[in-house]
């Protein structure tokens, strides 16, 4: 197991904050993903995941099948 | 693995806006057929298209959250637009599916917008550096600089670090960190931020901190944070909400059981989202703290911001708050006896041994005379002075409270010299050299030019008391006040008194904010309802502790904090109302027939518009808020600006 990893992505396709659940369970589902936290007010999700199981393309696409789009952000 | 799969859908924005338009061109087409050429056949083909080109989607979106077993707005829709299907309301089921789509897309845009000051702060960031290595520029991404090496900026570009400037002069723009429109001079040995613009000149820079240690990640880390975290009217919503979406269902079921209705119960489904209501309070936070960070204002969370619209009372402290903290030796009164460059010469020994403002000038008057070491032994005494040994001697510096509590006793002399340095207006620093008062500075300290016209502009937005609350004498501190307008003072205050004064405000049923800078204002800002730091872009600790920070060192800032903090929380308020109505007459309109799926669908999703419309208006609050004719712009940062 590789050392486990805070990526943050952006998004700005939020409207109802009904889908925060959605997308948190979707990145969770994910093999390697330790942990998801979706802020709705400000388009901002934190993944700690494990890049060698997860990489950052799989949790982009984890949120895109749930119908948004997303983009990894330095800060 | 997924990417292949998933690539011919390429961007769900992309592919729901045009599902969305397809959607509605052909409801369109379906009532030019019915309503212009009476064909029923043709009307309900392109209904029951138009539904499943929106629905398709949605039902996608259900189906995906219930493979993960979450129950989602998107899975009510798609039973609501089903069921209509099977009972023949094709229109209807056209209806629901586009206006869903359509709501969902104008929602996101216009979100986008609220969240849009952030967004100025984030590109503030530059992406590129150009280092010197091995002697060479060299161009690489802004987070790969190492610490300590020089980044070369040129004129009109982005600083990429934060650091210290070695060579080189311009003027430099530091908007996005602390709002300030007027570029401040940057010289060799100054500190320049990350996100800031050298206007002219080109700048070399020692790299202190890269990427997520500069400043403005700092600011933006805190302002995002601020926007997350829930304001208790938000938490006590959701609450709300985590109820009715279910409690409508069982409703819904209820309903038809009953009535054997099922538009009944499926127009019950379509309404089921409180959409309006949990967005209300967020989009109004999101907004004004975002906001507020355009002018260089970090409000720290909707709690705060929710406190802050509530201020009906600020307590100030004088020196550093008020005035420009930089007070001026003016006089020097030796006592009968006493040489005047000896008084001068030890008082400096003693005052190099703190980094109180009143003690710089004294150490500058007596290093212009002569060499000044460092003293030996340093004892401070914290609100009263200092007392410090040095080569056998012992000085003691400070006020009167000082004096009394060691018991040195003055005699008439020097009485009556306190007196006159008092009776001047200005702050008194007392001397006893091994125990004997030896003599008396007076020392005066300028407000700022923005503290008048920031009290005038506080009580036009109706915080009707202000309080001056310092260590200071009483004679000093009210020469101050009445040029400022303010009437109410405290003077001669320990720290424990202030906090004392906050306490005793709050029983009043003051709800009090604290300005101050510090160990001396710590306990009274802590007490306080809201506490408020100002200068914060130099000083991390003040941007964790503040409720309140003012990047910016410009009391000006203080009403505008003010303003927006009222206008977010009215925003607030008028969101919660606007929502709270609309569920109540969905309900009713719901029950009394007179709202079906398609009426239903529309006014939640106009519901919702217009509670994030109503929050984007906060993002024009003009500045100066509430008034004035946009910021007057002094040519010299010096001259006081025109009174609004």
């Amino acid at each position: 197991m590789s050392t486990p990893l805070t990526t943050i992505l952006r998004s700005d396709e939020f409207s109802c904050p009904s889908c925060v659940v959605k997308i948190e369970k979707a990145l969770k589902a994910l093999p390697g993903v330790a942990e998801a936290k979706v802020h709705f007010n400000t388009g901002r999700i934190e993944v700690a995941h494990d890049p060698a199981a997860a990489p950052v393309e799989a949790l982009v696409s984890a949120v895109r099948s749930a119908g948004y789009g997303a983009r990894p952000a330095a800060f | 693995m997924t990417p292949t799969i998933l690539a011919p859908l390429q961007n769900p924005a992309t592919r729901r806006k045009w599902l969305t338009i397809i959607s509605g061109a052909l409801i369109a087409l379906g009532l030019i057929a019915l309503y212009g050429f009476g064909l029923r056949g043709l009307w309900a083909g392109a209904m029951l298209a138009a539904a499943f080109v929106a629905g398709s989607d949605i039902a996608w979106r259900a189906v995906q959250a219930l493979r993960i077993r979450h129950f989602s707005i998107e899975l009510l829709v798609t039973v609501a637009a089903i069921g209509a299907l099977f009972i023949g309301e094709y229109w209807e089921s056209a209806a629901v599916t586009f206006l869903f789509m359509l709501g969902a897309w104008l929602e996101a845009r216009t979100l986008r917008q609220t969240r849009g000051a952030l967004a100025d702060l984030l590109k503030a960031a530059p992406e590129v550096a150009t280092v010197i290595r091995d002697g060479q520029p060299v161009e690489v991404p802004a987070s790969s600089v190492q610490l300590g090496e020089t980044v070369l900026v040129r004129a009109g570009s982005r600083i990429p670090v934060d650091g210290e400037v070695t060579e080189g002069n311009a003027a430099v723009s530091e908007a996005a960190i602390t709002g300030e429109p007027i570029p401040a001079e940057k010289a060799p040995g100054s500190h320049v931020h990350a996100g800031t613009i050298a206007e002219n000149g080109v700048l070399r820079i020692r790299a202190t901190g890269i990427g997520s240690d500069t400043t403005l990640a700092r600011i933006i880390r805190r302002v995002e944070e601020a926007q997350e975290e829930r304001a208790p009217s938000q938490r006590m919503i959701e609450r709300f909400a985590q109820w009715y979406t279910p409690a409508i269902m069982v409703l819904a079921f209820g309903a038809w059981a009953v009535t054997q209705d099922l538009r009944l119960a499926l127009t019950l489904l379509v309404v089921a989202c409180p959409g309006a209501l949990v967005i209300s309070t967020p989009v109004s936070i999101v907004a004004g703290i975002g906001r507020a960070a355009r002018s260089g204002i970090l409000i720290k969370g909707g709690q705060h911001l929710e406190s802050a619209g509530r201020i009906d009372m600020l307590a100030l402290d004088k020196t550093g708050t008020l005035t420009e903290g930089r007070p001026s030796l003016v006089e020097v009164l030796p006592l009968a006896g006493v040489d005047r460059n000896e008084l001068l010469h030890w008082t400096a020994i003693a005052e190099s041994g703190s980094d109180h403002p009143l003690g710089r000038p004294i150490v500058a008057a007596g290093r212009a005379a002569g060499e000044i070491p460092a003293p030996e032994a340093v004892e401070e005494v914290a609100g009263m002075g200092l007392v410090v040994s040095h080569e056998g001697r012992q000085v003691t510096a400070g006020n009167r409270r000082l004096f009394d509590t060691l018991g040195i006793a003055f005699d008439a002399e020097a009485e009556a010299a306190l007196a006159g340095v008092l009776e001047r207006g200005r702050t008194p620093i007392i001397v006893a050299l091994d125990g004997r008062i030896a003599g008396i500075f007076g020392l005066s300290d300028q407000p700022r030019a923005s503290a008048a016209p920031a009290m005038a502009r506080l009580r036009e937005i109706g915080v009707s008391r202000i309080a001056m609350l310092t260590g200071d004498q009483p004679q000093p501190a009210r020469a101050i006040a009445a040029e400022l307008g303010i009437d109410e003072v405290h003077a001669g205050l320990m720290p424990e008194d202030k906090l004392a004064l906050i306490r005793a405000f709050q029983a009043e049923g003051r709800h009090v904010a604290m300005i101050g800078d510090g160990i001396n204002d710590a306990p009274a800002l802590a007490a306080a309802d809201t506490s408020i730091a100002m200068g914060a872009a130099g000083s991390d600790v003040a941007i964790e502790t503040a409720d309140i920070a003012l990047m910016a060192d410009d009391l000006e800032k203080l009403p505008e904090a003010v303003a927006i903090s009222r206008a977010t929380l009215r925003n607030m308020r008028q969101n919660l109302v606007i929502a709270l109505l609309t569920v109540v007459g969905l309900l009713a309109g719901v029950f009394s027939g007179d709202v079906h799926m398609a009426s239903g669908m529309l006014i939640h999703q106009l519901s919702v518009l217009v509670v994030i419309a109503n929050a984007m208006r906060l993002l024009r609050t003009p500045r100066p808020p509430g008034g004035g004719k946009g910021r007057p712009v002094p040519a010299d940062s010096t001259l006081a600006p025109a009174a609004a």
